[in-house]
């Protein structure tokens, strides 16, 4: 493939990293993990940027093959495949920014979500980003009603596993 | 608050706590290779296709083939082969086709259908292989017992001796417990390999349908 896609694409991918961090950061649970998952995705994106057009934003055409990739097409590597440590991976949390109780309670609140099915982490990642219901139902190919449906469900099984 | 608007307004809020790879390293990353269950499926996939070919000439080339050289103008086993090459021919064309349909850029759902798609063609093929195993041998049995004048021979003596239908009775079972292992070897295998393969996919592809009901 010519150079000048190369550099497109890497310079593209280099500005909206954080959106296929943020998807490794709910599919994995430790850094080596993260890395492959980071990796296959920058394949798969690499593979279908020819043909990318103009027309779809570069990111809303990220989050369908992040996903895609995480929930369908990734082979978790052998050395990642019996760790449970979700603190594995070092995020820079400010804690200053929060009083105790509500790191606390993020704390289990993204264990809780780590526990969720691929499907349902799915809906909760479009959701954290702010997508829209026909967003989410769109790239997940269900439809809008249940989508609502399954994000309503989501919420409450959150709130039991928060509130035992 | 909502649980999830909690989750949210932390999600949103430092987009520097993520790792930062610069272009280099992301450059590199475009050169590694896939190791994706689209790319296993289709190096397995094609090993299949190749497998059930070369089995088909190995077992022409065998000696105890030439015994059935005479059946070579023999119409049935002629329109045999020939229905053998057209439909290796018609699965190939298919598996490509919905092979290239495999798009990362579709929904979830669709994806997940071409793959299955994908993987039923090649599916059906070893069926079909399967199935044309046993018929090929049936008629090679039948063949042999009614032609082949080294079996003749045995048949004769055996009558002889007041053993036919033991004779016979061996020889099925024989070939019977032949075709069994085969197929049984072959099911366990794939058994084995899809399995590992498909698990994560099956299973979400499932919980997917699960909402549409």
């Amino acid at each position: 493939m010519n150079k000048e896609l190369e550099h497109n694409f890497v310079e593209l991918l280099e500005k909206h990293q954080n959106i296929v961090h943020k998807v490794c950061r709910l599919y994995t649970n430790n850094y080596d993990a993260h890395n492959d998952l980071f990796q296959e995705i920058t394949i798969q994106l690499w593979k279908a940027y020819p043909k990318f057009r103009g027309d779809a934003k570069f990111s809303t055409w990220m989050y369908r093959v992040g996903l895609n990739t995480a929930i369908t097409l990734y082979r978790k590597s052998k050395r990642t495949i019996n760790t449970q440590d979700f603190n594995g991976v070092e995020f820079k949390i400010k804690t200053e920014d929060y009083d105790d109780t509500e790191e606390e309670q993020l704390k289990i609140l993204y264990k809780a979500v780590h526990q969720l099915n691929d499907i349902e982490k799915a809906l909760v990642f479009l959701y954290l980003e702010d997508k829209d219901y026909r967003e989410i139902s769109e790239t997940l190919g269900i439809s809008e009603v249940n989508a609502r449906v399954k994000m309503n469900r989501i919420k409450t099984k959150l709130k039991t596993i928060l509130n035992p | 608050m909502d649980e999830l608007d909690l989750l949210k307004k932390d999600w949103n809020k430092d987009d520097n706590k993520y790792p930062k790879l610069t272009y280099n390293e992301i450059y590199k990353m475009i050169l590694k290779k896939s190791s994706s269950i689209v790319k296993w499926i289709f190096i397995i996939s094609l090993l299949e296709f190749a497998f059930w070919t070369l089995i088909s000439f190995l077992l022409k080339g065998t000696k105890s083939m030439e015994h059935y050289d005479q059946l070579d103008n023999d119409p049935i086993f002629i329109s045999l082969v020939v229905i053998g090459y057209g439909i290796l021919a018609f699965f190939f064309y298919m598996f490509f086709r919905n092979y290239r349909r495999i798009s990362t850029t579709d929904s979830a759902k669709v994806l997940m259908e071409n793959i299955l798609k994908t993987r039923k063609t090649v599916k059906q093929y070893v069926a079909f292989n399967l199935i044309y195993l046993v018929i090929t041998t049936f008629f090679a049995l039948y063949i042999s017992l009614n032609r082949n004048e080294v079996i003749l021979d045995q048949i004769e003596k055996a009558a002889a001796n007041g053993e036919a239908f033991k004779f016979y009775a061996i020889f099925i079972i024989l070939v019977v417990l032949f075709l069994a292992i085969a197929i049984g070897i072959l099911l366990l295998f794939y058994w084995v390999v899809y399995g590992i393969l498909l698990k994560r996919l099956n299973r979400n592809y499932k919980e997917l349908k699960k909402l549409e009901i």
